[in-house]
């Protein structure tokens, strides 16, 4: 696997989304992968598809905000849009961890020949801790989100088909959930958000 | 997200629902930055798109009771 991972650092969601996706930049260099880290300023346009075009990373990894038909970078430019450059994700297997791009840019990325493509139909949602932005990884509300996202990434680094790694997240998302309904559990008002993500996380994939 | 009419009651069932939740809880949903309690409440009243959002997660939670996994 040759790796990409978009994780721009601009705002308070993205800051959140930059850390939690750095464990999966670490995790592929530990396993002795190829990774391509596109972070903070460096998730433009321009160095995405000079990185597509000259070095063919096979599964992409994006971080950022969303929309139906895109997906953006530093400072919410947008990166792939479906009716613009969504060919550039021909043969690749893509992640997108951002709202809604899994409803229109999703189904046109497999018709430009993407092999899959892992997002959501709907907003993305999690909840933070006001006083853990400094620890992001430390916030125990956004870690059930962020694990259960976190999960396809592993699980494609690992070496699993998309549809494997789509499945091993619904598994944490459900294993999450049991946890938090427990009678004794803690903010047990994650769960709502928790099962709006594990619903709309859509796997879509060549035929 | 369904269409659906969003009725006073339901409003009100859902603010109630998020006035348990601790005030140091921050929610990211859509592009917005990160929202306190009180503002999602607000957005809900207001019925904005942040509003219908929420309300639509918090039904779509209670719809799904009964097949919670256990």
């Amino acid at each position: 696997m040759y790796l990409l991972v978009t994780r721009p650092k601009h705002d308070s969601v993205t800051h959140y989304l930059y850390y939690w996706a750095g464990l999966l930049v670490d995790e592929a260099k530990k396993k002795g992968l190829r990774v391509i880290d596109l972070e903070k300023t460096k998730a433009t346009k321009k160095k995405l598809e000079s990185y597509l075009k000259k070095q063919q990373p096979d599964t992409l990894i994006f971080n950022g905000h969303g929309s139906p038909d895109c997906i953006t970078g530093h400072n919410n430019e947008t990166l792939i849009e479906a009716n613009g450059n969504a060919e550039i994700l021909k043969d690749k297997v893509v992640y997108m961890r951002s709202c809604e791009s899994g409803k229109v840019l999703g189904p046109i990325s497999i018709k430009h020949g993407a092999k899959a493509f892992i997002g959501y139909d709907e907003p993305y949602q999690f909840w933070t801790q006001e006083d853990a932005i400094r620890e992001p990884l430390k916030d125990p509300l956004a870690k059930p989100f962020l694990t259960t996202s976190n999960q396809i990434g592993i699980s494609l680094i690992k070496g699993k088909t998309p549809k494997e790694a789509h499945a091993d997240s619904v598994a944490v998302y459900k294993k999450e959930i049991a946890r938090l309904l427990q009678s004794d559990a803690e903010n047990t008002f994650l769960v709502m958000a928790l099962m709006w993500n594990m619903q709309h996380q859509v796997c879509l994939a060549q035929k | 997200m369904e269409t659906e009419v969003i009725t006073e009651d339901i409003i009100n069932l859902v603010i109630a629902r998020l006035k348990t939740i601790p005030e140091n809880a921050r929610l990211s949903v859509g592009n917005s930055e990160q929202m306190q309690v009180a503002d999602i409440i607000d957005q809900v009243r207001n019925q904005t798109e942040i509003g219908k959002q929420v309300i639509e997660t918090q039904l779509f939670f209670l719809r799904s009771l009964s097949n919670l996994p256990s």
